[in-house]
């Protein structure tokens, strides 16, 4: 069975991409494992003389090591993604390289009708960056809006065409982490540049 | 001095944005006062806490308020803004909204070539989402790449192109902060449009406090983190307390009131109680938008006023209100602009003249007497529209002064001298208001002694 770490991208006691991840959890748990992972306490990234990763980001970084994938549930702030959820992804890129190469599906959910749209695109373009290199399912956008009315109090899914939408692309997740498995060409190269780079002298274009 | 504050997005322990921003306000510092804002203690957001709760976000709000401007200083980190940037921003678009309408200037520095270009995109999209509403200035994108190579020793820019370039951005900078101010202004189209209700928020307006409570004031107050008794404030030109303010204010031979540009009612020198005041005002009506304070019927005058002054006709109207032997109390309404000539509010001054008058007669030994070459005028200045207007007021209102419909075939007729405060009175009689009168009664009845009428 697979195992999946899912990473709630905000610190809310409210949040409804928790609710969403937990809701995967309880109606895949046939087909994968799935550790919902809080990024709650987590400080702020911050790049020190000595490289110093808090031991909050070095546990996480261990469990999507011995993860098949990760599944991000990302709210939008300011049309963007929440300074933690960034700041979280900066600690799992420096020094430490755990979603390199790794498969990762993205959800997302809000209060309006939009459903993070912008915040999902922007989280692609930031895990497709040179020191996360993760590999992102493609064409699988799952934009949950009005997320405060979506659940019912089991915390199931009250609408069966979003649930059904969402176990499509769960499968096509299934499968791609299969075939990324294949995707190995540019895997050495990747993992050359990571172990050479640095922030601050880096291949990246990227700075302080 | 144009006020500015700048931002580095990083808060790491060596930042080239940090070191671009110091070079900008050393650069500028004889034109423009920058104030570089310390990000390393922001906490980070969680939408359940309430900024109230700590002192560094809401010291940065009110530094960022209180600015012209804001000038962000962006590294790139995994293709965006650093998360230390982002979590500021977080903070400043929950509860306090600092950023709301703020000029906003984004520059960055990279170590490579890519001079932080996709951070800069990202910031953009972010500073202009609604609970930011930041305007960013378009173009003029300032990418300081290899900014390891790019500062000298003394921390200066050392390409004279990369500086000559900044220059002229700079510039630009400050004259778009200009025109967003202009954006913020309200603009009515006529006199009929001002908005008597303040429902058009400007820059100065403290949001989410109801106009109407009576304790507007400590609730803004408190909103605001206003300074208050000892505390200092810098004024143009001299240095007061808080408390020393108020003495001054309130020992201020006359009445004086402040609207704000939002037809906001913010401010009298409270030093009587309204039973001894010459246009009473009570504490619980300060924060009222002006509409609350005045009866219907005198709503459309205290517009013409407002208007005339908004848009520079008159600087300032002046009308009559009390008047008699021993007593002539005049209304001033003077525009109030700011350094880039935007009208920022009506400051009215209530001052009885007659004591001014006696004592100038007395001391240089003359007395009034009639003239009997006098022409005949309105006895309000400076609102030469209202005369036009008062052509539908009611014909029978008992009006006994002023130039009469038949003496001037331009001014068919002439307003009425106020018994009423046009910007704060709850009188029920009418400001400004108008009346064509029969012409025989004109000149006779008019008071020799004050040269206007008792009503």
């Amino acid at each position: 069975m697979k195992k999946f770490v899912a990473l709630v991208g905000t610190n809310t006691a409210k949040s409804t991409n928790r609710k969403l991840l937990k809701y995967m959890k309880k109606r895949y748990a046939d087909d994968a494992e799935i550790d919902v992972v809080e990024l709650k306490g987590l400080p702020i990234f911050k790049k020190t003389e000595e490289v110093f990763i808090p031991q909050q980001a070095k546990d996480i970084a261990e469990k999507i090591d011995a993860s098949d994938g990760v599944i991000i549930g990302t709210p939008e702030y300011d049309h963007s993604v929440p300074a933690l959820l960034s700041s979280a992804l900066a600690w799992l890129s420096y020094g430490i390289h755990p979603l390199m190469d790794k498969p990762v599906m993205i959800v997302g959910t809000s209060y309006g009708t939009l459903g993070a749209s912008r915040a999902q695109a922007q989280l692609r373009q930031i895990l497709d960056s040179p020191e996360l290199k993760a590999t992102v399912l493609p064409s699988s956008e799952f934009l949950l809006g009005h997320a405060l009315q979506a659940f019912d109090d089991n915390g199931d899914l009250k609408s069966a065409e979003e649930s059904q939408k969402l176990d499509g692309l769960f499968k096509d997740f299934l499968e791609f982490v299969d075939l990324t498995e294949q995707l190995v060409n540019s895997k050495k190269l990747h993992e050359q540049d990571a172990a050479t780079f640095t922030w601050d002298n880096g291949t990246t274009g990227d700075d302080k | 001095m144009v006020k500015l504050v700048g931002i580095a997005g990083s808060i790491g322990e060596q930042s080239y944005n940090r070191m671009l921003l110091e070079f900008i306000r050393d650069h500028f510092k004889k034109s423009v006062d920058i104030e570089i804002l310390n990000i390393n203690d922001v906490p980070v957001f969680n939408e359940d806490e309430d900024h109230n709760d700590n002192p560094v976000v809401h010291e940065l709000a009110r530094k960022i308020s209180g600015a012209n401007g804001v000038i962000l200083a962006t590294p790139e980190h995994n293709h965006t803004v650093p998360a230390a940037m982002k979590n500021v921003i977080e903070w400043l678009s929950n509860n306090v909204h600092p950023l709301n309408g703020k000029a906003v200037w984004i520059v960055g520095a990279s170590y490579h070539t890519q001079g932080s270009s996709r951070a800069q995109l990202h910031l953009k999209q972010i500073l202009e989402s609604p609970g930011v509403n930041a305007f960013v200035m378009p173009g003029n994108e300032f990418l300081l790449s290899n900014a390891k190579e790019a500062f000298d020793d003394d921390g200066n820019l050392k390409d004279s192109r990369t500086v000559g370039f900044l220059e002229l951005v700079m510039k630009k900078f400050l004259t778009f902060m200009k025109v967003i101010e202009m954006m913020d202004a309200p603009d009515p189209k006529n006199a009929h449009e001002e908005d008597m209700d303040s429902k058009h928020p400007v820059n100065t307006t403290v949001e989410d406090v109801d106009m109407t409570d009576p304790e507007w004031v400590e609730k803004a107050a408190e909103k605001t983190h206003a300074a208050s008794g000892g505390d200092y404030v810098k004024l143009d030109r001299g240095l007061l307390t808080v408390d020393q303010l108020n003495c001054f204010l309130n020992s201020m031979a006359g009445e004086l009131t402040f609207a704000d540009d939002n037809n906001q009612f913010i401010y009298y020198n409270k030093n009587a109680d309204a039973a001894h005041m010459l246009a009473p005002r009570t504490p619980d009506q300060v924060g009222n938008p002006l509409s609350a304070v005045h009866p219907d019927r005198v709503i459309e005058h205290v517009k013409q006023v407002l208007y005339a002054l908004r848009t520079g006709e008159s600087d300032v109207v002046s009308m009559p209100a009390q008047t008699g032997p021993n007593q002539h109390v005049m209304h001033y309404y003077r525009a109030m602009r700011d350094e880039n000539r935007r009208y920022r509010g009506v400051n009215e001054l209530v001052i009885d003249i007659m004591p001014i008058l006696k004592y100038y007669l007395a001391a240089t030994g003359q007395k009034l007497v009639k003239d009997p070459d006098a022409v005949p005028m309105s006895p309000i200045t400076g609102l030469d529209a209202v005369t036009g207007a008062s052509a539908h007021s009611d014909p029978t209102t008992d009006a006994t002064s002023g130039a009469s419909a038949s003496k001037s075939a331009e001014k068919p007729a002439a307003p009425e001298p106020v018994k009423d405060d046009a910007l704060t009175g709850a009188s029920e009689e009418p400001a400004a208001d108008a009346a064509p009168k029969k012409p025989e009664e004109t000149p006779t009845d008019t008071d020799a002694t004050t040269g206007a009428s008792e009503s």
